[in-house]
């Protein structure tokens, strides 16, 4: 229990100094500062990963719990969503076919070309 | 007491969307097919037009949860981690490849919205859809879009790629780990990352430090986007 709220507090401290660089005018989300800040923190060592281990995995394990609220405001947005439901949904299925196989062939042409195996299989 | 006086009461917010959660989550493991985020709004919006209280009302208490996408952003930081030191030697290329990803999936989402006469705030709440929700959501906030739209795009982007992705990659050729792992972890964040876990952990592995450098490059991207429209 020590263990999880010690690394919740580690995660809240991150992202409270995020907010505050966001606040001073660096035009990052704090939540996304926050992140990289604690990513070379742990790349650095500054902070151990398995005190931010377990708190971590149970935030991003739940995260769908953390958004509901947000979400049930759909239920206000009926008119909206459906005037504009062609270009919604044009534009997701165009842009998600267009990362997917961007990123796809850039990979079979980085991974596969000098014939290196290291890790794939 | 009238139900609006006990909605007025912000932590019922939390134990009407915790309830709703833990059904969804039953129903979950039950029927796999089932979205957790879809079963568990369902059942809220339902009480609430049964009780005719507007959104409102039910969402007084919303902060008291939906604070926690920031630490829960900051969270993603772990398996970035984790996951980066398995592969060290692959993190260049893999960062060019989710930053291509990200710009072409940016541009694309808001082009074809804007070409098919959007407004505004819808086409700005098109352009984080392929990034994890709580990134997505503040990205959104910057652009001055609307986070409900985001959020819809984000479940239906990762649902895609969970379910042809890799049929879709398999098509046009590309077969390797890496290169399947970075396609779905930038085009389908976490939903996409889960569904590949059953397959092969190589492919898990770069996706989910795919997602979290795709979140990343997509707020920097934005950022600079948001510049131009001051």
């Amino acid at each position: 229990m020590f263990d999880f709220l010690r690394g919740l507090a580690i995660l809240v401290a991150f992202y409270l100094l995020g907010m505050l660089l966001h606040r001073w005018g660096v035009p990052i989300p704090g939540g996304v500062l926050g992140l990289l800040l604690l990513y070379f923190a742990l790349l650095s060592g500054i902070v151990n990963f398995h005190w931010v281990e377990r708190a971590a995995g149970f935030l991003l394990r739940h995260m769908v719990l953390l958004f509901i609220p947000l979400t049930v405001g759909l239920m206000d947005m009926g008119g909206l969503l459906s005037r504009q439901a062609l270009a919604i949904f044009a534009s997701l299925l165009v842009s998600f076919l267009a990362v997917l196989l961007t990123t796809g062939l850039l990979g079979r042409w980085l991974f596969t070309q000098n014939g290196d195996a290291e890790i794939s299989q | 007491m009238t139900v609006a006086a006990i909605l007025a009461n912000p932590a019922l917010t939390i134990v009407l969307t915790v309830a709703a959660y833990s059904l969804a989550l039953a129903l979950h493991r039950r029927w796999r097919g089932i979205p957790p985020l879809v079963a568990a709004c369902i059942p809220v919006i339902a009480f609430l037009l049964l009780v005719r209280e507007p959104y409102a009302a039910y969402n007084r208490g919303g902060n008291l949860l939906s604070w926690w996408l920031g630490p829960a952003t900051v969270a993603l930081a772990a398996p970035m981690f984790r996951h980066g030191r398995a592969l060290r030697w692959s993190l260049p290329r893999l960062a060019i490849i989710v930053l291509a990803g990200s710009i072409v999936g940016m541009v694309t989402a808001g082009v074809t919205a804007w070409l098919l006469g959007a407004p505004l705030p819808v086409i700005m709440s098109t352009i984080p859809k392929s990034v994890t929700t709580p990134i997505a959501i503040e990205v959104c906030r910057e652009l001055k879009g609307i986070p409900q739209i985001t959020i819809a795009l984000v479940i239906l982007a990762g649902i895609l790629g969970a379910s042809f992705g890799p049929w879709l990659l398999r098509l046009v050729g590309v077969r390797d780990d890496r290169s399947i792992g970075a396609a779905i972890g930038t085009a389908s964040h976490g939903v996409g990352t889960a569904s590949l876990v059953r397959h092969s952990e190589m492919q898990a592995t770069v996706s989910s430090w795919a997602m979290a450098a795709a979140g990343v490059f997509t707020s920097l991207l934005a950022a600079i986007l948001a510049l131009f429209l001051r």
